[in-house]
């Protein structure tokens, strides 16, 4: 450049559109960076005395010139002018405002939240690049852009510190601090590059530097070297545009929007600094950041460069002290969305209150409760969330797929099911609960009643109404003279009529001679119990259970007291099925035993019941077998063999039909093998 | 002077937020373009967590709000189609008048935004409907929400990025000029929309090869 007075007079030029470049990027950084701190002493002219001051520095040896060479002086204006404008625009919207009070009127019309369009009055340095922006801080001053050399690089390092009287435990601090960088704070923070402090971090860095040794395009030479400046004015003017768009893409935005518009003093505080003294990043450092590169500007002898490192702060707005939009929460205890009552209205009362009052008593949680609860706050409270709404959104943990109905679930294995799908929050005793939806949809399945001669060593829950007793009475007689069939459809007919009673009884265990499948409901036996006592028909089992239980402890925690080794007790919940069956069949064989011989294979039948059972159920049904040993005794001498086989037969026959009913049923107690 | 074409990331959205972000991406490209002295606003989308750009210039938002209205009732009769907006630069010139247009005019960017209008079942005016969603309904919303917003500033950073990479074709500054003269162009069909601008092009400039690059 030194070689012709033109190229002289180009570069001249060149490095003063440089020099003006440095010295609006650092205008345009130190603006939004920079606390406002007093407007009185500040005034518009304040930077040309810089711009004076430091036109005459900015060059050196390479670019020192004539201040003669009106070409190199406006480029190196522009670069000066390029540095400042840069500084201006990061620091405008990186600087909080931290208080309005003492600004004086021009500063409120530039606070962030006004147009800056609010202003007429352009400004001197408003006219470069064509981009007015809001009062610059006093502090930008302080950044002594004179000094510079355009060779040295412009860095600006927006700093979050948290505020002095903040203590170090303070939980908000370390999850905003935990949030940069996935871990906490310690005393050693060499690794924070350039931070001395505890509690300060780095978000960004801003660089912007002048290259002035790379030389590009030189053909391009025959151009005027106004045209030139020109061109390069305008690159320049775009870079600052597209500064102006990404400062407010960028994550460290949303805290400086937050901090301007809490209103109150935050734990935090957003620092712009300028350092004289650059220390690098780590790798660590430098691979947790994101990079986004300007594409440079090319000058006559160099080209001007920017870039910015920053971190994703996507967590940072969660834990900071902005007030946080209300939200509103549906499904709060106690609510009526969340009221458990409020679903049992459609389930019958007339035997069901009590046994519902007492889950409800037991249980805080329910099934129902959970179907019920409403869709995320985030929904129902803001449909269109504002900036900290969106901030604040908080999911519902019970708004997820509601688990299957119970009684879609085979009935043997229903307390698994909800186990595996109620979570705890929301319903930890769900299975519970579902039983007396699972009674209700008993009610449609009747198939599940197995034959009760084939089961009459299962535990039986009675229906104690009195409407099983007639109806009892009335499916006895076909029961008796048909034949196996028909006492099926009989069984089935008697668990239609006492369904009502089942739906009360079922769950309850009277025997501990159960089946490993029969399960035991804990609040539901307690329900039994309340009917229990209150029952004018007698249990079929009074004698077994007086037997094996005491009545006084008929309580859940007596049956799993007595526990029923047999049992594992998670299955309780897919009891109800099957106490409802045993309830039928108890009833039955009650009936059959006590009913008067229509014939002499009356007692027949109950031998080949006894064998039936001692042979399928030998730890079950010994107490049964007994009995029904004792009765017949003296009729098994009459009785030929032969008819006793073809009794057998016959039951045998009625067995399988009643099995392949109860096929569904995995854990029917009734589910025998052929022999 | 060629023309400078970008073809914007293809955005999802609901009737209801056609408007945040058609404002949001032809502001900021219009900033971009606003070469002359401005005092540029700063704009928070109501809906989204993103704050973008004005030039300040109350011409350019009456006409950016016009061409938004035409183009959500063009959308209420054509709904559930992807559509797609122009945004041209042009410079005028008047040395060659020609039969059609004293005026000629050279068109050296273009700028495609992309929307896929989705129907809406639901407005946000069904605020007790909303409530009574379920939560599968709601997560949806809300991580399509968030995906939009994503997409959105995708979008906004791929403009910055175009207008960085390509100065040269950008005319100079005028004095007395703040913003480059476009035009906003809406298209009946998606099919219909190259035709129609190569033919006004052709209309305007006169003919010249580089616009069709």
């Amino acid at each position: 450049m030194n070689r012709s007075s033109s190229s002289n007079s180009e570069g001249a030029k060149a490095e003063q559109v440089i020099f003006e470049f440095f010295a609006k990027s650092l205008h345009i950084i130190l603006e939004s960076r920079t606390p406002f701190m007093s407007s009185r002493n500040f005034s518009g002219d304040q930077m040309i005395p810089v711009r004076r001051r430091t036109s005459s520095l900015l060059l050196n040896s390479k670019m020192n010139r004539s201040s003669s060479n009106s070409e190199g002086a406006k480029a190196e204006q522009i670069i000066f002018e390029f540095f400042a404008k840069s500084l201006h625009i990061i620091l405008e919207s990186r600087t909080p405002f931290m208080s309005s009070r003492n600004f004086s009127g021009e500063q409120m019309i530039c606070s962030p939240s006004s147009s800056s369009s609010s202003s007429s009055s352009v400004r001197p340095r408003d006219k470069w690049f064509n981009l007015a922006l809001r009062e610059c801080p006093a502090a930008l001053e302080s950044f002594d852009i004179g000094r510079r050399s355009t060779l040295e690089p412009l860095v600006v390092d927006v700093v979050l510190v948290a505020r002095p009287f903040d203590q170090m435990n303070s939980p908000g601090k370390r999850e905003l601090i935990r949030n940069f960088s996935g871990k906490e704070y310690h005393s050693d923070q060499d690794e924070l590059g350039g931070c001395e402090a505890k509690n300060e971090q780095i978000i960004e860095r801003w660089i912007v530097q002048y290259d002035n040794r790379k030389i590009k395009e030189p053909s391009k030479r025959s151009s005027s070297s106004s045209n030139k400046l020109q061109v390069m004015y305008k690159k320049a003017t775009l870079l600052l545009r597209s500064l102006f768009a990404m400062v407010r893409l960028l994550p460290a935005y949303k805290i400086f929007r937050e901090l301007n518009s809490s209103g109150q003093i935050s734990k935090f505080k957003l620092v712009p600094r300028v350092p004289t003294i650059i220390d690098p990043f780590t790798r660590r450092e430098e691979a947790e950041m994101h990079k986004f590169a300007f594409t440079p500007v090319d000058t006559i002898c160099g080209r001007l460069c920017m870039s910015v490192l920053y971190r994703s702060l996507s967590d940072v707005s969660c834990q900071h002290s902005a007030p946080v939009s209300p939200t509103f929460i549906t499904d709060y205890v106690g609510s009526p969305l969340a009221d458990p009552l409020k679903r049992f209205t459609s389930l019958p009362l007339s035997y069901g209150s009590p046994p519902l009052m007492s889950f409800q008593r037991r249980h805080s949680w329910s099934f129902d409760r959970y179907k019920a609860s409403s869709p995320p706050p985030s929904v129902s409270c803001s449909p269109s969330p504002t900036r900290s709404d969106s901030q604040a959104l908080v999911t519902n943990p019970c708004s997820r797929r509601l688990p299957p109905h119970p009684c879609d679930i085979p009935s043997g294995r229903r307390k698994e099911s909800y186990a595996e799908d109620f979570s705890p929050p929301c319903s930890p005793s769900a299975p519970t609960q579902a039983v007396p939806r699972s009674i209700t949809r008993t009610e449609s399945a009747p198939v599940r009643i197995p034959a009760p001669t084939f089961q009459s060593n299962q535990n039986v829950v009675v229906a104690p109404s009195s409407h099983l007793k007639l109806s009892r009475h009335a499916s006895l007689k076909p029961v008796r003279n048909t034949g196996p069939v028909e006492s099926g459809a009989a069984l089935e007919k008697l668990h239609i009529y006492g369904r009502e009673d089942f739906r009360r009884n079922s769950g309850v265990k009277l025997s501990s001679n159960s089946s490993p499948r029969v399960s035991f409901s804990r609040s539901s036996s307690r329900s039994y119990q309340d009917d229990f006592d209150d029952n004018d028909f007698p249990c079929p089992f009074d004698v077994e259970y007086d037997e094996i239980t005491d009545p006084s402890s008929s309580r859940p925690s007596s049956f799993e007291q007595r526990g029923d080794p047999h049992e594992p007790p998670h299955e309780s919940s897919g009891s109800y099925p099957k106490k409802s069956q045993d309830a039928a069949v108890g009833a039955l064989v009650n009936m059959l035993k006590k009913a008067p011989p229509l014939r002499q294979d009356v007692s027949e039948s109950s031998i080949t019941e006894l064998c039936w059972n001692k042979k399928n159920k030998p730890g079950g049904g010994q107490e049964i077998a007994t009995a029904s040993m004792t009765a017949s005794g003296i009729a098994l001498a009459a009785k030929t063999t032969a008819d006793a086989l073809e009794e057998l037969r016959s039951y045998k026959e009625m067995k399988n039909v009643l099995l392949s009913q109860s096929t569904k049923d995995s854990f029917s107690p009734f589910a025998v093998s052929e022999s | 002077m060629n023309c400078e074409v970008c073809h914007l990331k293809e955005l999802e959205v609901e009737s209801f937020e056609i408007r945040e972000v058609l404002r949001c991406i032809l502001h900021t490209i219009i900033f971009h373009r606003a070469l002359g002295l401005i005092r540029p606003k700063d704009i928070d989308l109501e809906l989204f967590d993103i704050t973008y750009v004005q030039c300040g210039e109350i011409e350019v938002e009456k006409k950016i709000d016009e061409t938004i209205e035409h183009f959500i009732s063009w959308i209420e009769k054509h709904p559930n189609k992807k559509s797609q907006i122009s945004l041209s630069f042009y410079e005028v010139k008047s040395k060659q008048p020609s039969w059609f247009n004293n005026k000629q005019r050279s068109y050296w960017e273009q700028w495609y935004v992309n929307l896929n209008v989705l129907h809406q079942t639901k407005s946000p005016s069904h605020h007790s409907k909303l409530v009574m969603d379920t939560g599968e309904a709601s997560e949806e919303r809300n991580s399509r929400r968030t995906m939009l917003e994503q997409s959105l500033q995708e979008v906004l950073f791929q403009i910055i990025k175009f207008v960085n990479e390509k100065k040269d074709h950008v005319p100079p500054i005028n004095d007395g000029v703040i913003y480059c003269p476009f035009e906003i162009t809406m298209p009946s069909s998606s099919d219909s929309t190259f035709g129609r601008d190569i033919w006004k092009r052709m209309l305007h400039s006169g003919g010249h090869p580089s616009m069709l690059s």
